[in-house]
């Protein structure tokens, strides 16, 4: 049996590696944004109001936070994507600081009969007891969270190997060359960067009801910040690559404790490592190639 | 198979369903010492004005400012001798703003969060942490 540490640590990177899919999935279409953090907290309110003050159930409530989270993010990329990288990274950044300080100002309480629940500004919003009340333990929820994850990872492998994901590579590697062999660059990009704002929500709305409490601070850009990191250090070739990079920073070195007050210092310094020497990070395109290659050669030679 | 996919169904379709028992009231006082710093809590649980008593409960803490990287061990809490009253003492990782998360597995399952602002203090001395709604 897990104990209840290693079941929340568990559950943690589950919702931290959808946050990272979703920075993952603006890296691929070529741009990178600081303001997933953005999408993660409106999912999460969303959601917890969905499931709290609305009295929905936790899929209900998770997909509103979803279609929510698409819908901010491809309001956001309208006027944004056309800027170039930098530009379009400052503007996601100035997004999720704009969301933040509106949450901070945003009070909607209403009293339940145990007290008065809902956003209260800087203070939060408690009591997001969905779980709770339908007797959900932690493991059942981590089991949730594994199954949502895995879906999610089965969508993402399967829409890789078709021809909208060599599309939306296509587009991250040279958008101009990808545009003369006929492709619709930005309705691609908009694509990616609405399911990454729905990916980012989700992630949101699963740890708002997993901790039943969430408040602003919550989302500095420390988090999105995290989430690039995360898709940087584990690689660009294939989704697993966030995976990779959630489970080194928050398996290896947040549940070891190897570097103790140490583990910021030593995430930036990984960060800077692989932006000079591997770019495209671990499980880049090449290495995932040559993999794939092995296997094929391997399979063949059993048959 | 068939028994986890029902379960997996159960979790995202069914309807929150009010509970009939009253929450416990809580009234939580903290106070940190050391440098690492140790936040020591007493937290004191009434259930429709009567002191909780033989309650089961766990301490833990995370910083919303960092979410999911620093999360702190729980631990269970021990009854003081006064009727309702527990405390237990976290290891925490830094000064500032945490979030002290309550659990009561026993007699009744709820969870109850406040925000607690640690600010660094003299090692020698128990100084008073700040506890929020």
């Amino acid at each position: 049996m897990l104990g209840e540490h290693a079941v929340g640590v568990m559950s943690d990177m589950g919702i931290m590696s959808l946050l990272a899919l979703s920075a993952y999935l603006t890296l691929v279409v070529g741009r990178i944004s600081f303001g997933q953090q953005a999408f993660f907290g409106i999912g999460a309110y969303v959601a917890a109001l969905a499931t709290t003050l609305a009295q929905w159930p936790l899929a209900a409530g998770l997909g509103l936070g979803m279609f929510t989270g698409a819908v901010a993010s491809y309001a956001l990329a309208l006027p944004t994507l056309p800027l170039s990288g930098l530009r379009y990274a400052v503007a996601t950044l100035a997004f999720g600081e704009l969301v933040r300080l509106a949450l901070q100002a945003w009070h909607f309480q209403l009293d339940l009969g145990e007290g008065m629940v809902g956003p209260a500004g800087v203070e939060g919003f408690g009591d997001i007891r969905w779980l709770l009340l339908n007797n959900v333990s932690a493991t059942q929820y981590l089991a949730l969270i594994a199954a949502v994850l895995l879906l999610v990872l089965l969508i993402l492998a399967w829409f890789e190997r078709r021809g909208l994901g060599v599309a939306l590579r296509m587009t991250g590697h040279d958008d101009i060359l990808a545009a003369a062999q006929g492709l619709p660059v930005r309705r691609l990009r908009l694509l990616a960067v609405a399911a990454a704002g729905a990916l980012a929500a989700l992630g949101g709305g699963l740890y708002a009801h997993r901790t039943t409490y969430i408040e602003p601070a919550l989302f500095d850009p420390m988090l999105g910040v995290h989430a690039v990191g995360y898709a940087l250090i584990g690689g660009l070739g294939t989704c697993l690559g966030p995976l990779l990079g959630v489970t080194f920073d928050l398996g290896m070195l947040e549940a070891t404790r190897v570097f103790a007050g140490w583990r910021m210092v030593v995430f930036g310094a990984l960060v800077a490592f692989f932006l000079r020497w591997r770019p495209r990070g671990l499980l880049d395109e090449v290495l995932v190639h040559r993999c794939a290659q092995w296997l094929r050669s391997k399979w063949r030679g059993t048959r | 198979m068939m028994r986890h996919l029902a379960l997996m169904c159960m979790l995202l379709s069914s309807v929150a369903s009010a509970q009939t028992s009253v929450r416990p009231a809580l009234e939580l006082q903290c106070a940190s010492f050391g440098s690492g710093p140790t936040l020591e809590c007493t937290a004191r649980l009434k259930r429709a004005g009567e002191p909780l008593r033989n309650a089961k409960l766990t301490f833990s803490a995370h910083m919303p400012s960092m979410p999911m990287a620093h999360t702190i061990k729980s631990v269970s809490a021990i009854a003081t001798g006064q009727p309702g009253e527990y405390r237990a003492a976290l290891e925490l990782e830094m000064h500032g703003l945490w979030a002290v998360q309550i659990d009561v597995s026993a007699p009744l399952r709820d969870r109850l969060v406040r925000r607690v602002r640690v600010e660094p203090c003299n090692a020698t001395t128990h100084c008073p942490a700040q506890v929020m709604r």
